[in-house]
């Protein structure tokens, strides 16, 4: 180039530098979405002070532990169980009926959370309540039918007792255990629902001026957090808030509740599926991050691998417990052999249950029905249940579970 | 060549393989050989006839003197028949633990083991059993209010002194208690019985197919299950905390009388070495799993599994040696030695579960499942 037009070049670029920055209130330079990069552990702050709560959701594990707890106790007593459940006595007044203070003083419920979720049941209230009311249905039903027939033995047809190895189980006259339909159940109506189609769905997270607030930083009132940050949060508190290191969730994962955090380590623990633990740790990580970063596309993609691999972890375990009933079921038809196989078929017909709050991703609803759920519901309890199911029958209902997902029934069954 | 000459060389390429590849692991595994000289059937004759049965009909007839000395007991408490019951009790106790690994035909479908064995026994239970009456002993619920975890806390840890014990068996409610778990013993013991010595013998000798539902599947899986959960769990492991990162000393075997928990343990061992080795009260040249597993030439490294099954076994027995008489305060006083004891127990359970398992061709059929 001629040497004479550099100097008029760089008059110009700098013209333009002064120009623009007379102009511009921001630099000239800017990048919007900055990359964001997840930190350590689950630990955010503003100002100092931890921005990450979610005691409501601990409070909601707590209760549903305890009622779990003292639906086993032959002492307890139908009114206490049912207000352990929605917190409130029958006509609505306040209730204590729980062990732990806390909850006795909380305003919170484990009732009305029970499927609850924005995306699925705001506008399918009478779905809900028939939900709700199924909960409801088993804690009398434990009281009314199982709890007098302590010491009978169970028998088609008849509630009772049946010995698993050295162990009681406790069945009704279909060989249901009612304890482990409400705890497994609550694992998806409770637990899953407020995850998967609340507190991650943009209909929550970018509710009213969630993301104004949360792009300026302006919290919540008298909170450290923006609103958008504790939704998240609180997503990641039905999962990991019981853990005694939330940070650092990872390492004592399987051990820290009787719900979620449970059964994501115990499919954690199966190699074939050995790394969704971290996986979805991860995701919620990078997510909380991206949120701060005010980058709202990564952080629903985060969402979008939570809510697959969470809903994968249901069927995981209700194809795992259908075939661990399938195998437990005695060959010679021995009335007293069929308490393990009754024990597992409980806890498959929780987290069968638990099936229609899983959320996939590509329809944007859940896998399964809620009429392809109660099909499934009805198979497993027709006539004399557990007494009468068979072998052909669970592993139908094992492999049409599979089928939605990318795991086969041998996998996941052992 | 003639046939010697022609064996001698196929007999001398054998070894020159062998000896080739011995120290190549890949070419070793051991091959399953059915092997056409050992008499299956013979085996399970054996098994009825010279240790089931015999078992059993010692195990009833301990029943039996309970029985009696638990009568002139309740007739007239003192502390000399106390002391005649407690020595029949323990007898009895000893007794059964030559039968427990049997859990197979009447003694499984009658679910006996737990019937006769779950501890910890639960106090709360039988306390209210007795004054509450009305119970029903065929409960599953009732697993942990009876049996012989029941009669050591019944004969020992009701009170703190003799005299007080003989004293609460004034009261017809208790001693009506001690008696109706002393006779279900005795009656659930002697149904097994009389169903060995019935139908059940023809029928578990006939069953000789290779399969899950043979005869010899069922009993090596259940001895097997015997070892890992009732023994090496059961009497030493639960109690040192292995499983519940705590110890619990309360889960010892016969915890109220506490001496003769090592005991207990001792038998046991020696009555699942014994069902290995094929050696019962009046044979020791039963053919058993030891001539099995040598018959398919089973080996692992260079040595025979059954010599490495025995010489494991013998290594726990030893640091076994180590122990208190009472396990109860080992726990308590040094719990290491549990460990070890354990470590060395545990060593067995990959030459059963995967090695011999392997060897004679038969599927594990229990899950060692967590549960929940």
């Amino acid at each position: 180039m001629n040497h004479k037009i550099l100097p008029l070049l760089l008059l110009i670029t700098v013209s333009f530098l002064i120009v623009s920055c007379e102009k511009d209130e921001q630099p000239a330079i800017v990048d919007p979405n900055p990359e964001v990069v997840a930190p350590d552990g689950y630990s955010f702050s503003r100002d100092g002070n931890s921005t990450v709560s979610f005691s409501g959701q601990t409070t909601r594990i707590g209760m549903a532990t305890e009622l779990v707890f003292a639906m086993s106790d032959f002492s307890s007593a139908k009114s206490q169980l049912i207000e352990m459940y929605a917190n409130q006595t029958a006509d609505g007044a306040d209730a204590n009926p729980f062990e732990n203070e806390v909850y006795n003083e909380s305003s919170k419920s484990v009732k009305s959370k029970v499927a609850a979720s924005q995306d699925f049941f705001s506008s399918n209230t009478s779905e809900s309540a028939v939900i709700k009311a199924d909960f409801e249905s088993w804690i009398s039903a434990q009281v009314n039918e199982v709890f007098p027939a302590e010491n009978k033995i169970a028998n088609p047809g008849t509630a009772g007792q049946v010995a698993d190895g050295s162990s009681v189980r406790y069945v009704n006259a279909q060989g249901l255990e009612y304890n482990q339909a409400v705890n497994k159940g609550l694992i998806g109506a409770l637990m899953l629902d407020q995850i998967v189609n609340n507190y991650l769905s943009p209909a929550v997270l970018d509710a009213s001026e969630n993301i104004i607030e949360n792009d300026n930083g302006t919290v919540a009132d008298g909170k450290s957090y923006t609103t958008m940050e504790h939704k998240w949060d609180e997503a990641y508190g039905y999962l990991f808030g019981f853990s005694n290191t939330p940070e650092d969730p990872i390492s004592s994962i399987g051990s820290e509740d009787n719900f979620l955090n449970k059964y994501l380590g115990r499919v954690e623990d199966d190699p074939d599926f050995a790394g969704i633990a971290v996986k979805i740790y991860d995701a919620f990580l990078l997510g909380r991050a991206a949120i701060v970063g005010q980058d709202y596309d990564l952080r629903d993609k985060q969402a979008e691998i939570i809510k697959q691999e969470l809903s994968k972890v249901i069927a995981i375990r209700a194809v795992y417990y259908l075939q661990q009933g399938k195998n437990g079921i005695p060959a010679d038809g021995d009335m007293n052999a069929y308490g393990s196989a009754f024990h597992d078929l409980s806890e498959g017909f929780g987290f069968v249950y638990s099936l229609r709050f899983t959320h996939d991703t590509n329809a944007n609803q859940s896998y399964f029905s809620s009429e392809e759920v109660t099909a499934m519901i009805n198979d497993l309890t027709v006539g004399n249940g557990f007494w009468d199911v068979t072998p052909e029958k669970l592993d139908e209902l094992s492999e049409t579970i599979a089928a939605k997902f990318d795991f086969t029934v041998a996998q996941a069954g052992e | 060549m003639s046939k010697t000459h022609y064996l001698l060389f196929m007999l001398l390429t054998m070894s020159m393989t062998y000896s080739a590849c011995s120290s190549d692991e890949e070419c070793c595994d051991p091959e399953i050989i059915e092997s056409p000289s050992f008499d299956r059937e013979a085996m399970l004759k054996d098994w009825a006839d010279d240790i089931v049965i015999p078992s059993f009909e010692n195990y009833s007839e301990a029943l039996g003197v309970l029985k009696s000395a638990n009568e002139t007991f309740i007739s007239a408490p003192t502390i000399a028949n106390l002391e005649s019951l407690r020595s029949r009790y323990i007898e009895a106790y000893a007794s059964w633990q030559s039968v427990s690994l049997f859990d197979i035909g009447k003694a499984e479908s009658i679910a006996l083991r737990n019937f006769s064995n779950i501890y910890p026994t639960s106090i709360d239970k039988i306390t209210s059993n007795i004054t509450a009456g009305g119970y029903n002993l065929e409960l599953p619920s009732n697993f942990v209010a009876q049996g012989f975890p029941a009669l050591d806390y019944l004969m020992y840890g009701m009170a703190d002194d003799d005299e007080e014990i003989v004293e609460i068996y004034n009261d017809a409610k208790y001693a009506t208690y001690l008696t109706e778990v002393i006779n279900r013993l005795d009656a659930l013991a002697n149904e097994v019985l009389a169903d060995w010595k019935g139908s059940y013998r023809e029928d578990f000798i006939a069953n000789q197919a290779s399969s899950a539902t043979g005869s010899i599947d069922k009993l090596v899986n259940d001895a097997i299950f015997y070892y890992e959960k009732f023994l090496r769990a059961g009497k030493i492991g639960i109690p040192a905390g292995v499983f519940s990162g705590n110890t619990i000393s309360d889960a010892v075997e016969a915890p109220y009388s506490g001496i003769y928990s090592k005991q207990l343990f001792d038998e046991g061992l020696n009555s699942f070495q014994d069902f290995f080795n094929g050696k019962s009260l009046s044979r020791s040249d039963i053919k058993s799993l030891r001539h099995y597993l040598d018959a398919v030439d089973a080996q692992k490294d260079g040595v025979m599994l059954s010599q490495l099954i025995n010489n494991q076994i013998d290594k726990a027995r030893t640091k076994s040696n180590e122990l208190d008489d009472n396990l109860k305060q080992q726990v308590v006083g040094d719990n290491a030695k549990m460990l070890e004891t354990y470590d060395e127990l545990q060593k067995v359970v990959v030459l059963l579960k995967v090695d011999m398992l392997q060897a004679l061709n038969i599927k594990v059929d229990f899950v060692d499942a967590d549960g929940d």
